[in-house]
């Protein structure tokens, strides 16, 4: 079938649907007419998009971590914990990667090993597996609403399941939850896997129960420039609207320059806004900060200083939403207590800063306006490749390496971008790659990564990449070279 | 004088690229030929990878904690495979949980690994490491072939 950006027909949609239903026996259990009279009837502080537009309204920052393991009763004592003890104020689902493969043959032998085991071998909640009566007994478990978070290319089934299950928000997109997460999926392909699942928030819309979409904003997670961040966000939330979603969360990884942070939060909103106005979409936009995703310090007090940091970067930006990290985060998965601790030091930050906005300055501004108009050069360029379409536009931009996300796994992705810090932590391209930049951000980026070269002693080359990915683990933003 | 061959991938349902990335950079900088499969890699891929290459080492990333179940067999299908004395290192953040190190090394040494790696280890540790082992492995197999011709 043809990639647009157009409305799935009822037709195509439901014919794809009965079909999609069938890849796991679990499918069976969807009923979509049921599904929405029991979303109708679940209490409104547990539905995600009300929490989040409230949220928006009232000026707070919302605080949410990552979890979830192998087995039902122990996710929902995860759960209940992170809510009692870690005071958190919205409740994800992490899925475990053999689910995000659509592997749930392999997911079922992990489950049944968990089981003898008495321990997690899987790295989040396989929730395919599940299926959606014990999505509803999760969701009965606790007082928050439920998000869905994992890095799954085809999320078709998982969103069917997840929705009917009453959890009321699912994180992902066609190309954010490829380009990092797959290795040989085409980008043609997942657009339209997340066609449909942004079709399936879309008739729940229809259908009168609100649910939040959140297109995956920090990608790799590892120095990824905001401008490329925030062109993907607006082009997934451009093909949600498409589809019908009307409440949803852009998002962006917390580089670690408070500037450069908040003025990417800000050209996100505003910027995002006047596409959604530009192409006659009416959505409640809210946006969510992610503490640092790249490496961490493996002292654990170290560590609560760069939960706190992304914290205070959220406050002060006026993210509606902040994903937590935990003091584990260089280990790997942390235990439900220190998930709770990275909760507790991030809304004590949040607690401190109610109500402090970083008001604009010059450099703000200024930082502002370069993301907007690097932001603004790529996405021209995929509209032009697209002849307007944008669905079209974006696989031949990644095609084309008009877009690019450094570091990501894809053989469809055609790396070729390096970023690199300046001497002030923010993140600037040291290779541009085939990304249409005009001549004066182009010598911009480079003159600041010149004068970080000089300042070090040294070329720009790819060992400043490489100690800049290690930094933050070793105590610093900017990876210096060491004096001996 | 050829580049001694490796392979390198991350195993399993596992999409961590960077670390990736930076091994790939730093084996070359330290004088290997690096064959890299990249992420979301079969046992099976990294095994042909060995054989068609004629790889001395194979590298085994995992960060996202199933590297215990994804891990298990390797050493018996390289065997099978006729990768008889093939070098094998693990390392990255290879069990849910924060677990007690000693033991998850214990276990990997046990389904076969030469070489275990805590989560934050520099390149630079398993660059020398190879290094020590190939140099000893080569040694053997003079030792070998000497002790053929006395036999």
């Amino acid at each position: 079938m043809e990639l647009k950006n157009k409305k799935l027909s009822e037709e195509s949609f439901f014919q794809e649907r009965k079909e999609v239903l069938t890849h796991w026996v679990t499918g069976k259990d969807v009923d979509l007419q049921e599904a929405v009279d029991y979303l109708k009837q679940i209490p409104k502080h547990k539905n995600f998009a009300l929490k989040m537009r409230k949220a928006k309204a009232d000026g707070i920052t919302l605080a949410q971590p990552r979890a979830g393991v192998a087995l039902v009763d122990e996710h929902i004592k995860l759960l209940q914990y992170l809510q009692n003890e870690g005071g958190a104020d919205l409740l994800p689902n992490t899925i475990d990667s053999y689910t995000r493969q659509n592997r749930y043959q392999e997911g079922q032998a992990a489950i049944d090993e968990s089981m003898r085991e008495n321990r997690s071998m899987l790295n989040g909640f396989p929730v395919v597996n599940h299926g959606v009566h014990n999505c509803r007994k999760v969701l009965d478990a606790v007082e928050l609403p439920l998000q869905a978070r994992h890095g799954t290319p085809d999320a078709r089934l998982l969103t069917e399941i997840i929705h009917a299950g009453g959890w009321t928000s699912n994180e992902g997109g066609g190309i954010s939850y490829n380009i990092p997460y797959a290795k040989s999926i085409s980008l043609e392909k997942t657009i339209r896997h997340w066609q449909y699942c942004d079709r399936v928030t879309g008739l729940y819309e229809e259908m009168g129960v609100e649910i939040n979409r959140e297109p995956f904003g920090p990608l790799t997670g590892t120095l990824v420039p905001p401008s490329m961040s925030n062109a993907v966000a607006i082009i997934e939330g451009l093909l949600a609207a498409e589809q019908g979603v009307k409440n949803l969360t852009l998002g962006y990884g917390q580089c670690g320059n408070l500037t450069q942070d908040v003025a990417a939060i800000r050209a996100l909103e505003e910027q995002a806004t006047e596409y959604f106005k530009e192409y006659g979409y009416e959505i409640d936009l809210t946006t969510v900060l992610h503490q640092w995703m790249g490496g961490f310090p493996a002292d654990e007090a170290k560590s609560f200083g760069v939960i706190s940091w992304g914290a205070a970067t959220a406050a002060l930006a006026g993210a509606t939403k902040v994903i937590v990290k935990t003091p584990h985060e260089a280990m790997g998965i942390p235990t439900m207590e220190a998930n709770a601790q990275g909760i507790r030091s991030t809304k004590q930050t949040l607690n401190l800063l109610k109500g402090q906005r970083l008001s604009i300055s010059k450099d703000l501004g200024m930082e502002k306006e370069l993301i907007k108009a690097e932001t603004k050069c790529i996405l021209d360029k995929v509209f032009e490749l697209g002849n307007g379409d944008l669905a079209v536009g974006a696989v031949k931009a990644f095609e084309t390496g008009v877009m690019d996300i450094p570091f990501a796994p894809s053989n469809y992705n055609a790396g070729k971008i390096l970023p690199a810090r300046d001497n002030n932590g923010a993140v600037r391209y040291l290779e541009f790659g085939n990304i249409p930049m005009n001549k004066e951000i182009k010598d911009f980026n480079n003159q600041l990564l010149a004068e970080r070269a000089k300042l070090e002693g040294r070329e720009v080359s790819f060992q400043m990449v490489v100690d800049d990915i290690y930094a933050v683990g070793k105590g610093t933003l900017v990876g210096r070279p060491e004096i001996k | 004088m050829m580049k001694t061959n490796i392979v390198l991938g991350v195993i399993g349902a596992d999409c961590h690229a960077v670390g990736n990335k930076v091994l790939d950079y730093a084996f070359t900088q330290g004088g290997f030929e690096v064959i890299n499969i990249g992420v979301l890699s079969a046992q099976e891929d990294f095994i042909n990878a060995a054989i068609e290459t004629n790889a001395a080492a194979i590298l085994v990333s995992s960060l996202y904690g199933h590297g215990e179940m994804d891990c298990r067999g390797l050493r018996e299908k390289c065997e099978e495979a006729g990768l008889k004395d093939i070098l094998l290192y693990a390392g990255g953040n290879l069990v849910v949980g924060k677990q007690d190190f000693d033991s998850v090394k214990e276990r990997f040494e046990k389904m076969g690994f030469d070489r275990v790696y805590a989560p934050g280890t520099s390149p630079d540790a398993g660059i020398a490491d190879l290094k020590t082992d190939l140099a000893e492995a080569e040694e053997m197999a003079h030792y070998k072939q000497d002790f053929k011709k006395v036999s």
